[in-house]
């Protein structure tokens, strides 16, 4: 009897705890940055007010949510983002998720809505499953733009989009049919399945493909290496096995194309390869003979992604735009852009065009990225 | 001699306060208060409306360990709820974009998690030679498998209107139902356990179940009983799960099954079976949770957070053991001097 | 009447069984798809697959003394991501000293799990399961979430398509590992003493053999070939990252059960490992080609799983009624 009363009154110590020694309660009170900020001057806007000291950006926080961990290609993103908001005086925060899921991004996301960050930037893992936790940051004040791989309209206020996704799936479909010659069978080595930049870029190639020119081109698969290097070795060896009379592969990922490149160019095979590569890792696998497994292949400058990635957060933030069609800013030295009209509804920011890398300029670029 | 359940016939009074306060749970309660006042020093966001605004995630997860719990203190082992609950949320998230209305979705995906605890449960008792990891490790990969071809190559499917999960998101005041509900359970379970003669079954099955047997206890009902039981929980879990994530995917649910175990191993039940303590997992699973979102607060490394997780999941499980080293070395020194 | 003795003995082993089920499987591949049993395919077969056959040839040992070890992959992602920082930041270019490296990584990892589980006494599955998340979170930490990409592995990737007397030295590496534990477990005093320890540890104790410290070299092994493992992932694939081998140990155990080991301790094989390793393998291959989708392919996989441990249960309940019926009077 003694125990059981003892334990009802650890429970209610316990249950106490919880609710008093937890700090304050939710009356509003402006809450400072974390203790880690270096920048911090001023608190920032907490979760239940919105934030109007426009103007001012070097106090503000801005938020990073990349797509995984570890992947080259956020990483120089993340670079980029980085580098512009310090520079301008503001807190940066980049925070991978646990895993490359959409359920790991929506747990980053409700931790930066309880630290009361001033934006964030996402590089969505789903396009619709992170609206919930979007929109509660919206209606908490937090400036919620997108960049690489977007999240859908209603859970953004604009999306920096590295190149239109029209131009992308041309570029890459022209490639196919140069490289195929005219008339072959080719494969797609993705990322994940649920990936909104390769679904896409995907999508742009389907409908480019449904052309007159691309008649004799026949696309046999699309395999999913999600964007790990091992699965997309797999892949891609299951892809040569399993279609002897394949021609070209396009890997519109950073690691499939990686994985393949290798793949193809250890067996000496006669596939060809192309797709969306970073040119410090393909350098020795591009090339125009036979020994090497890619002739070209298209990207664009990640960390200039970031860089228009934090300079679209800033312009949001000080609210001299607001993500609608036709609002201009000015993004430091990347030059001025426009805000355009997106496919699914909601509105989006081009970088520029897709980039070619060849055997002529890849010694250049692999230095750069 | 103490037996497996750590429970000795002494004739030290079992229910004196130093008793109370240095059993495990006492001490996980202390570590409990520890861990907020911590929390709470490292970042001034730590306060109760972020606290419960991040915990339905992380609430969810907390209804898989009650009958793991369960399924650990008779044990056993599953390891395929993640993959329950994959299966019976793409089902759920299917049915729902198709237009069925809430009131039979709910309990669609009820029946689907049961349904796969029962397959787990009946493979169990009718080939009873088979190690429990082993066949549900194979179900885990099954049941998942099946979630997979029923996503199809897009790999995740999106609820098409959300409102009508949202109900499930509602609260009370700032209290999320979730949290209501997780409480309301959380006692129903460790009454069941501790004060029910079903309860002292399972432990009894837990310590020695050929023994457990031949006093008459039904041994194998009760193995399908708390498997069906599991996937019953599981499904409860995918369905508020659901109402935090609107959707479902291949990954959804992946690592659950660890999480929960490793919960449940730190408050105190010992996977061999016939020890443990209800009270004991809910505390250490608010612990763990609370630590989860207080680190993340401060932006750990996400990474960094699991090397903490395991080294306290370690280090939880090897201190009563030195303990009782260090004790039994001072018990053999002291009969060797007398 | 030698027939029938023969075929009883040959049904009642389970290893031969599996191997004619092995043999049954590729026949009806080739038949469907010509193209599975050329060379390249099967070189590239083992080549893939040899990081978890080595593996399963430490879980082996580890199953045999009652325990268990889920934190292999992280174990192996760790001495990967070393390997690969190490050459990333040019410090070590050695291929030779980089294994070494790695392997001695996977030991000092070993050593930390034995000590915990035979002196600590700590159930092997949650000790395991902590320095999962331990081993695999330092490989983050370490590499500061950065990959090693090919560029950064310079001469080391060329070790996995080198061959020796002809044979591709990563199949080499697991054919000599296979072909030394199955000496020592079949005819040294050592191997004896893992199988005595599993089957019945208290009576092996008290006939004079160290238990614990049994259980310690038995996971010291098993971190030394993970170690080991990681090195050769990295080289196979050309690049070393932390979440290298993620949620691969389940395939791993999987192999051991498939293989006849018991989970309980004290039975089990390398040969049966072999086999089982290799049939997890050829299902793998075998499932894309036979035209199952492969959005299919893990629940194919879990089925089998799932049919063959029935039939193996089902296989020892004929064999001991059949023991039963030759004792009735």
């Amino acid at each position: 009897m003694k125990k059981r009363n003892l334990s009802m009154i650890l429970s209610v110590v316990l249950a106490c705890s919880v609710l008093g020694g937890c700090g304050g309660s939710d009356s509003g009170a402006v809450s400072s940055t974390t203790s880690e900020t270096t920048a911090a001057e001023e608190g920032t806007g907490n979760t239940e007010e919105t934030d109007d000291s426009a103007g001012d950006i070097s106090g503000k926080t801005f938020a990073l949510v990349t797509k995984s961990a570890g992947n080259p290609y956020n990483e120089k993103t993340a670079e980029g983002f980085q580098e512009v908001i310090e520079s301008a005086g503001g807190t940066c925060i980049v925070k991978h998720p646990e895993q490359a899921t959409a359920d790991a991004q929506v747990s980053v996301i409700q931790s930066l809505i309880s630290q009361g960050v001033d934006s964030i930037s996402i590089a969505g893992n789903d396009e619709n499953a992170l609206q919930a936790a979007l929109e509660e940051a919206m209606a908490a004040g937090i400036k919620v733009s997108c960049l690489d791989s977007k999240v859908n309209a209603d859970s953004r206020q604009t999306f920096v989009n590295q190149a239109g996704n029209q131009e992308i799936g041309q570029a890459l479909m022209d490639a196919v049919l140069d490289i195929c010659g005219g008339e072959g069978q080719w494969a797609i080595l993705s990322a994940t399945s649920q990936a909104t930049n390769q679904n896409a870029w995907i999508e742009a190639m389907k409908s480019a493909m449904t052309e007159e020119k691309y008649a004799k081109l026949e696309l046999v698969e699309v395999a999913y290496g999600d964007d790990e290097p091992q699965k997309s070795t797999d892949q891609t060896q299951a892809l040569l096995e399993k279609y002897p009379d394949l021609k070209v592969i396009c890997a519109p990922t950073t690691v499939g194309i990686n994985a393949a490149a290798k793949v193809l160019q250890d067996k000496g095979s006669s596939v060809k390869l192309t797709g969306l590569g970073l040119p410090s890792e393909m350098k020795e696998y591009i090339g125009d003979d036979n020994e090497h497994s890619c002739p070209y292949m298209y990207l664009w400058n990640p960390i200039e992604v970031g860089r228009l990635g934090a300079y679209t957060a800033m312009a949001l933030v000080d609210e001299s735009i607001t993500g609608a069609v036709d609002d201009t800013f000015t993004a430091g030295d990347l030059g001025d852009y426009t805000i355009v009209e997106a496919a699914d509804g909601g509105t989006e920011i081009i970088l520029g065009a897709p980039y070619k890398f060849d055997s002529s300029n890849i010694d250049e670029w692999a230095a750069i990225y | 001699m103490a037996g497996k359940s750590g429970r000795n016939i002494s004739a030290e009074p079992q229910n004196s306060l130093k008793n109370t306060v240095f059993s495990w749970e006492g001490i996980l309660v202390l570590i409990f208060i520890a861990v907020n006042v911590f929390c709470a020093f490292l970042s001034p966001n730590y306060k109760i409306t972020n606290i419960l605004r991040e915990m339905p995630k992380y609430l969810a997860e907390i209804f898989i360990m009650f009958p793991m719990v369960y399924v650990l203190v008779m044990g056993d082992i599953d390891i395929s709820v993640g993959s329950i609950v994959c299966l019976s949320a793409t089902l759920a998230c299917m049915a729902s974009n198709a237009g069925v209305p809430l009131l039979v979705v709910l309990p669609l995906c009820l029946a689907i998690a049961t349904i796969c605890g029962l397959i787990n449960g009946l493979i169990l008792t009718k080939f009873q030679e088979l190690p429990a990891m082993i066949v549900t490790l194979a179900t885990q990969i099954v049941f998942r498998g099946i979630a997979e071809i029923a996503l199809g190559s897009g790999g995740s499917i999106s609820l098409s209107s959300t409102k009508d999960f949202k109900i499930l998101a509602g609260k009370i005041g700032p209290v999320p139902y979730v949290f209501i509900l997780v409480a309301i359970i959380a006692v129903v379970f460790a009454l069941i356990l501790a004060r029910t003669s079903f309860g002292r079954k399972l432990y009894a099955i837990g310590s020695n179940s050929e023994t457990a047997r031949y006093s008459g206890i039904h041994v194998q009902k009760i193995r399908l009983i708390i498997y069906t039981l599991t996937g019953f929980m599981a499904g409860v879990c995918a369905v508020f799960l659901t109402s935090v994530l609107y959707g479902a995917n291949t990954t959804t649910g992946s690592g659950f099954e660890m999480d929960v175990i490793a919960m449940a191993v730190f408050g105190g039940v010992s996977t061999a079976g016939g020890k443990g303590k209800m009270i004991g997992a809910v505390i250490s699973a608010f612990i763990i949770t609370c630590l989860r979102i207080g680190l993340g607060l401060i932006n750990v490394n996400s990474q960094i957070i699991l090397i903490i997780l395991g080294a306290l999941l370690i280090i939880a499980v090897l201190l009563p053991n030195i303990a009782a080293l260090i004790n039994n070395m001072k018990k053999m020194a002291a009969k060797r001097a007398a | 009447m030698k027939k029938e003795a023969l075929f009883k003995k040959m049904s009642g082993s389970q290893e031969i069984v599996l191997t004619l089920v092995l043999i049954l499987l590729c026949v009806i591949i080739q038949i469907k798809s010509p193209s599975f049993l050329t060379m390249t395919s099967i070189n590239d077969m083992l080549k893939n697959n040899a990081v978890i056959m080595l593996l399963a040839l430490g879980m082996l040992c580890v199953l045999l003394v009652g325990g268990i070890d889920i934190s292999v992959t992280s174990t192996s992602a760790l001495s990967g991501m070393i390997v690969g920082l190490l050459l990333k930041y040019n410090i070590i270019e050695n291929t030779l000293v980089l294994f070494l490296i790695a392997i001695g990584v996977g030991c000092i990892c070993g050593v930390l799990i034995g000590v915990i589980i035979s002196k600590g006494k700590v159930p092997p599955i949650i000790a395991t399961m902590g320095f999962m998340y331990i081993y695999r979170g330092l490989a983050y930490v370490l590499s500061n979430n950065q990959w090693a990409s090919a560029a950064d592995l310079g001469n080391f990737k060329n070790f996995a398509l080198g061959k020796f007397l002809g044979i591709n030295n990563v199949i080499l590496i697991a054919v000599i590992s296979y072909i030394i534990f199955f000496v020592v477990m079949k005819w040294t005093a050592y191997g004896r003493k893992i199988y005595a320890v599993g089957s019945n540890s208290e009576a092996a104790a008290i006939s004079g053999i160290n238990a614990a410290l049994i259980k310690l070299t038995v996971y010291t092994i098993m971190g030394g070939l993970c170690g080991l493992g990681g090195a050769l992932a990295v080289s196979v694939y050309s690049s070393a990252q932390p979440n290298m081998m993620y949620g691969q140990e389940m395939n791993v155990i999987a192999a051991c059960v498939i293989g006849g080991v018991s989970m309980n301790g004290g039975r089990g094989s390398v040969q049966g490992v072999l086999i089982g390793a290799l049939m997890m393998a050829v299902i793998n291959k075998a499932l894309p080609l036979v035209g199952i989708d492969s959005i299919a392919q893990n629940t194919v996989q879990g089925a089998i799983i799932m049919v063959v441990i029935v039939l193996n249960v089902l296989m020892q309940r004929s064999t001991f009624k059949n023991s039963l019926k030759r004792r009735e009077m």
